[in-house]
């Protein structure tokens, strides 16, 4: 076995041999489905996510084989006039290390439902789509910390793909610090983007970000941390989600290039701002 | 249609980013394969002062400090590196040799990898630890370079090749990285680096690979002084030597596979636990099994198999044909193997003939016996899981000493005998047997072959003369893992700057007096054993106007100067307890806490924890409160005094009265619990007075009973529990708890059978009530000390108390069956228990006095707490005790004196007897009895032995017997201790 974070001091190196201002490899890709209005792949590390989305479309029986899906209704409402975004979250059993099969009614799956939920909704022109639904469904592959920021993450460009206007990418990552609660130390560093080792050991908070912005629009914080260390783990989390915009951004252009080169989509329909060379 | 390409591939760091796939198994069985991520990086220093490039990009923490650079721009040369050198140990020579890394005249400049450490750390955590902690000492200089993370020095596992190959190989890498990095900072002198390694392959490819490298003895030989570190470190050749031997020559049987062990106790067929070893006699041991009521037996050598007292082993029980009664037969080390040649392994089989016999007679005994149902399960080790080995106090047997070896500096191999009986004698082999003779020494077990009768360790370190003052007490705290070093500069910081000079405030508006409640003008005083300069606790009472009273305990307020998590707090942690021994007392907190601002002296002014209740005449609780105080004690008397004071009716003053009114209460309080079925328990205690001058012992005196001890007691255990019931109330899952578990009836059958057998009285066991009131019967009126004597033999049976956190038990399960209490914990002694303490934190919490901690809530940190605090408490108890022995020892030296002691256990070629006046016990064997030993007939169901031949006597359990009390000095253990000669039974 490696060994465990109580020993980032000796060297400022986590467990994985990051700096505590290192993000981890980030890789997505967009339009992994063509049959879907929009879909993703991205990972954070050993993290892997797939998402789909389909709408906006009619409210009534789900689209896209989504049965009875439980997710929690973000941007007010069903019938309301805006639509309404629904989101369901698969948790493949091999995907973390014990194999343990998550039901339909996991406490924590419906929890990351509506947080992903409601941090889309902030962002997506909800009101251009009255009494329609946007269905996110989000397929977990490989856990391995982080996972909350890696499904947003990849909602975002799954909703980019699928042409939803939207105000500015949502972008998360984890934020976490250096110590354990208990050992109360107050010069602890803040580390950007937590695995899953440093997840079971050590106090984070997940945090997304609109786009470019301060403006936070999703803050889960489940360890118990002094309110001192807050303030440094937020700041650093709020950096790494401009960070992570960054490379969403580059993800979508790089697409959008290639979308381009090959002749799926005629030069200057759309995308007039964007730079092809 | 797009497809997911693998994404590795279109990453431009693809390169520098590798993972490490390793397989675990969990508690319960299972294999899982657990994928880390490693990123490998360029920017990972060396951390040498001579280099003039890691400093450009070496890293900052998040507040911009760099971490500053420790290896020596000059370190020290060795005669083949005169240049200077670093030194990279492997995993090994940590494993083998953490004690010379210890050292303060050589290994300086030491560089660790990561893989290293982390192998270190997987296979044993207590030497992890030691090596952190040299990391964490600024004169050592050991850095712990992250050789998997950087780029040029990480190494991937080839086809084929297994962990420990890949392992050893990175080492290699990063001592070949280190020299040429070196090469490069153009320093003048260039030092060397050098790896330690004692494993052949490893050494042999680093020669080929053209890296300096040595074997430790090698490398300790280039050094000054080095000959005397040379036995600190096991013999590579040595055991090399074992290992060549031809299988057949195994003395023990081979050990089943860890997966075998793991599959059999998942089945239930094999069975898990620790290996205790009697204490009367070293070839039998019991291991209690969660799937049996009563321990299993392991009897002899071969069926313990090398495993040593303390060890977690797995056993298989024995077909049933094969099990046996546990011994009725004192059976010690020395007296067996007294002549036994240490270099003699060759010897033909692991029983001597010797033994061999011992043990048939035994089995002869048992199988002539008609009544069966004696036999009981026994078992055989299969397996260790985990060695619980330690340093060891001993000294050398000098019949194990060859002449040679007396007179020159050959390297010689001779017998360690511990100091604990429990321990099998240690093989060693060392060049200074001249110099060792007669001096206590500390030595560790490095392994136990199977081709090897004894385990062979190393020398660590010569404590002094036998029986010298200095090098008994260290010993006895060495062997009792009692931190006495001083404590160190960083915990004294913390105290208050002030000094002796603290004072209370002289202002009410202080920050010192908020939320304190002003009880200065109340008449306080405390009440201790005499010259007790760490007053933990002082009383009040005074009538209320409505005819109650109202009582107050005032507990020093320890966690005003002592706050969570700093230097000071952490120690006290580790700490735990303090340690008394007779002459000496080791403190948990630094003196100027213990024996001044936090005691609660007389006639000052201190800050004060508060339990107040109001108490009916009857003594049943109206009100209790709780508060940070001042306070202001106007009498510190001893117990004496205090009950002179009380007795003498001609004082009539308001401080005597209310001793009087706390001495009425604490009565009904008593008699409350003993109602309750509270235990009244017994060991034998006995003071030892010394001469102020000389501090030399000079008499024993059994601890005489006086109301006033147990008008404090009352009030502790009033306090105690209250404060229980209230932190619990505040914090159900964390409150730190104290319980005492009902013992198992079983435990009680040997002592109610005899008391059935020998005085034809019952003891029931029921309930604490039943217990108790069946002790109470167990009196035998001709003499008055037969009871106190069956009260000792019970608490033996009990369990023993222990802290908990309150999550991990169920309510029921917190009852405190000693003291007959639903909830119970200790408050009243911060000063000298760190349990206390924490349940000052939490009870200060729960009156809303200060923020809850988050210490005092983490229920993972308390439970590491408690488990710390259970054992050093028990060690502290163990240390106590064996002082005390010690100090009777020494205080009978040269004197021979007859009193009157009592049988208390009996076996076929022995019995033990109490001495009550000394509180000692010792067996006397049938060979004390006279010259020639005696035959004997010894009666397991009468529980009689009865001599003939050279003496004619008759032994009976719990009979007063006569015997004369001299010193003598244990050849075994090397301890002074006192030897009994049965005078003539009455
Ligand atoms: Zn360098």
């Amino acid at each position: 076995m490696p060994l465990d974070t109580s020993t980032y001091n000796l060297a400022l190196l986590r467990v994985d041999g990051r700096r505590w201002n290192e993000l981890r490899r980030i890789n997505a890709q967009i339009r992994t489905q063509a049959a879907a209005d929009g879909s993703s792949y991205l990972e954070m590390g050993h993290t892997k996510v797939m998402c789909v989305v389909t709408g906006p479309s009619e409210p009534g029986p789900r689209r896209g084989g989504v049965v009875g899906s439980a997710g929690g209704a973000g941007g007010g409402g069903g019938q309301s006039k805006d639509a309404e975004v629904v989101v369901n979250i698969v948790i493949a059993g091999f995907s973390s290390v014990d194999r343990k099969r998550r039901g339909r009614g996991d406490k924590r799956t419906l929890e990351m439902q509506s947080t992903v939920a409601n941090a889309l909704a902030a962002s997506l022109h909800i009101h251009l789509f009255p009494h329609s639904q946007i269905n996110v469904s989000l397929h977990v592959l490989s856990q391995d910390g982080s996972l909350l920021a890696a499904l947003i993450n990849a909602a975002t460009l799954a909703c980019v793909d699928a042409g939803i206007p939207m105000t500015d990418y949502v972008a998360a990552c984890t934020a976490g610090s250096t110590s354990t609660y208990a050992a109360n130390d107050e010069s602890a560093d803040p580390l950007l983007d937590m695995n899953h080792q440093e997840e079971q050991e050590l106090p984070g908070l997940t945090v997304a970000t609109m786009g470019d912005s301060d403006r936070v629009v999703a803050l889960v914080c489940e360890s118990r941390v002094q309110i001192s260390r807050l303030e440094g783990m937020l700041v650093v989390g709020v950096d790494g989600c401009k960070q992570v915009r960054e490379i969403l951004d580059r993800v979508v252009r790089e697409k959008g290039r290639r979308m381009i080169d090959e002749g799926t989509v005629e030069k200057g329909t759309g995308l007039n701002d964007m730079d092809v060379d | 249609m797009a497809s997911l390409k693998r994404s590795l591939d279109s990453d431009s760091l693809a390169a520098n980013i590798s993972s490490k796939i390793y397989v675990r198994s969990t508690k319960s069985g299972k294999v899982q394969k657990i994928v880390r991520e490693v990123y490998l990086r360029q920017d990972i220093p060396c951390s040498s002062r001579l280099c003039q490039t890691c400093p450009k990009s070496a890293p900052s923490d998040a507040s911009g400090k760099l971490i500053p650079f420790v290896l020596s721009e000059a370190p020290a040369g060795t005669s083949s590196f005169p240049q200077g050198h670093y030194l990279v140990p492997d995993t090994n020579a940590f494993l083998t040799a953490m004690d010379l890394f210890e050292q303060d005249s050589a290994f300086y400049d030491v560089i660790v990898p990561q893989i290293v450490l982390e192998e270190l750390r997987n296979r044993s955590l207590p030497l992890y630890n030691r090596l952190i902690s040299l990391t964490k000492s600024e004169d050592k200089r050991f850095y712990v370079f992250f050789n998997e993370f950087r780029l040029e020095t990480h190494v991937a596992r080839q086809e084929g090749e297994t962990v420990n190959d890949r392992n050893d190989r990175a080492v290699r890498k990063t001592v070949a990285w280190y020299a040429k990095h070196l090469a490069g900072t153009k320093a003048k002198k260039v030092p060397a680096v050098v790896m330690l390694s004692n494993d052949r392959d490893n050494l042999r490819k680093a020669k080929q690979e053209g890296i300096h490298a040595f074997s430790l003895a090698e490398y300790v030989k280039q050094l000054k002084d080095g000959e005397k570190l040379l036995d600190m470190i096991p013999d590579a050749e040595d055991r090399d030597d074992v290992k060549d031997k031809r299988p057949g020559d195994s003395l023990y049987p081979e050990y089943f596979s860890m997966s075998k062990m793991m599959t059999g106790v998942k089945n239930g067929l094999l069975h898990q636990g620790i290996f205790n070893v009697s204490p009367y006699n070293y070839l039998e041991g019991s291991i209690r099994v969660p799937a049996f009521p009563k321990a299993l037996i392991i009897l002899g050598r071969e069926n313990i198999n090398r495993s040593v007292d303390g060890d977690l082993v797995v056993v298989e029980v024995l077909p049933k044909d094969q099990w046996k009664e546990p011994s009725t037969q004192v059976i010690e080390e020395d007296a067996i193997t007294k002549n036994e040649n240490p270099d003699a392994d060759d010897a033909e089989d692991v029983v001597s003939a010797k033994e061999r016999k011992a043990l048939q007679e035994e089995v002869k005994r048992t199988h002539s016996k008609t009544t069966e149902g004696h036999a009981q399960p026994t078992a055989r080790v299969v397996g260790v899981i985990k060695r619980n080995w330690r340093q060891y106090v001993g000294h050398i047997d000098q019949s194990s000493v060859s002449q040679s070896a007396q007179q020159g500096r050959k390297q010689d191999t001779v017998f360690v005998i511990p100091m604990d009986k429990k321990i099998p004698k240690i093989r060693l082999r060392t060049r200074q047997v001249a110099e060792l003779l007669g001096k206590r020494i500390l030595v560790t077990i490095d392994a136990w072959d199977r081709s090897s009768r004894n385990p062979v360790g190393h020398f660590v370190r010569d404590l002094g003369e036998l029986e010298t003052k200095q090098a008994e007490t260290e010993a006895l705290l060495l062997e009792y893992d009692v931190q006495y070093r001083p404590f160190p500069k960083t915990v004294l910081d913390c105290l208050p700057k002030e000094g002796h000079d603290w004072r209370v405030p002289q202002d009410t508006n202080d920050p010192g007096w908020k939320d304190r409640e002003d009880l200065r003008h109340l008449l306080i005083c405390s009440i201790d054993p005499i010259g007790c300069q760490d007053i933990d606790d002082a009383l009040h009472s005074r009538p209320l106007p409505n005819g109650n009273f109202e009582v107050g305990v005032h507990i020093a307020d320890v966690s005003h100067f002592v706050k969570p998590n700093n230097a000071m707090d952490t120690e006290a942690s580790i700490r735990a307890t303090s340690v008394y021994l007779v002459d000496k007392r080791i403190d948990m907190l630094p003196m100027l806490l213990g024996t001044d601002l936090c005691s609660l002296k007389p006639y000052v002014e201190r800050y004060a924890f508060s339990v107040i209740w109001e108490l009916t005449p009857d003594a049943n609780i109206v009100s209790a409160k709780f508060t940070k105080s001042v306070i202001k004690s106007r009498e510190a008397f001893s117990y004496e005094q205090a009950q002179l004071r009380v007795d003498d009716d001609s004082q009539q003053d308001d401080l005597t009265k209310s001793i009087r009114t706390l001495m009425a209460l604490s009565k009904k309080l008593k008699q409350k619990r003993l109602d309750a079925g509270a235990l009244s328990l017994s060991s034998p205690e006995v003071k030892v007075q010394m001469e102020s001058e000389t501090s030399d012992p000079i008499d024993v005196k059994t601890k005489v009973l006086l109301d006033t001890m147990s008008l404090v007691e009352e009030f502790m255990l009033l306090a105690n529990t209250s404060v229980a019931g209230r932190i619990y109330e505040a914090f159900p899952q964390t409150a730190i708890l104290r319980r005492h578990g009902a013992p198992p009836k079983t435990n009680f059958d040997e002592l109610a059978n005899q008391l059935k057998v020998k005085k034809g009285l019952d003891l029931s066991v029921e309930s604490s009530r039943a217990l108790a009131d069946s002790l109470d019967r167990c009196v035998d009126p001709k003499e008055p000390f037969f009871n106190t004597l069956i009260r000792i033999m019970a608490t033996r049976c009990m369990m023993s108390a222990e802290y908990f956190c309150s999550g991990t038990q169920a309510y029921p399960e917190f009852r405190h069956y000693g003291l007959a209490s639903e909830i119970y914990t200790h408050f009243t002694s911060p000063i000298r228990r760190y349990a206390d303490l924490v349940a000052h934190r939490q009870l200060a919490a729960a009156i809303e006095y200060e923020p809850v901690h988050p210490s005092v809530r983490s229920r993972g940190k308390l439970e590491a707490v408690c488990k710390n605090i259970n054992v050093r408490h028990r060690n502290a108890q163990l240390a106590g005790r064996a002082s005390i022995a010690y100090y009777v020892g020494q205080a009978l030296r040269g004197k021979a004196t007859e009193e009157d002691g009592f049988v208390m256990k009996i076996f076929s070629n022995g019995f033990v007897v109490l001495v009550p006046r000394f509180g000692i016990e010792s067996l006397i064997r049938l060979r004390d009895l006279a010259e020639v030993e005696p035959q004997a007939a010894f009666d397991a169901e009468t529980y009689t032995l009865t001599t003939s031949g050279s003496r004619d006597v008759k032994v009976e359990l719990f009979q007063k017997v006569r015997v004369k009390v001299t010193d003598q000095k244990d050849e075994t253990t090397g301890k002074r201790g006192v030897k009994m000669e049965l005078v003539k039974t009455y």
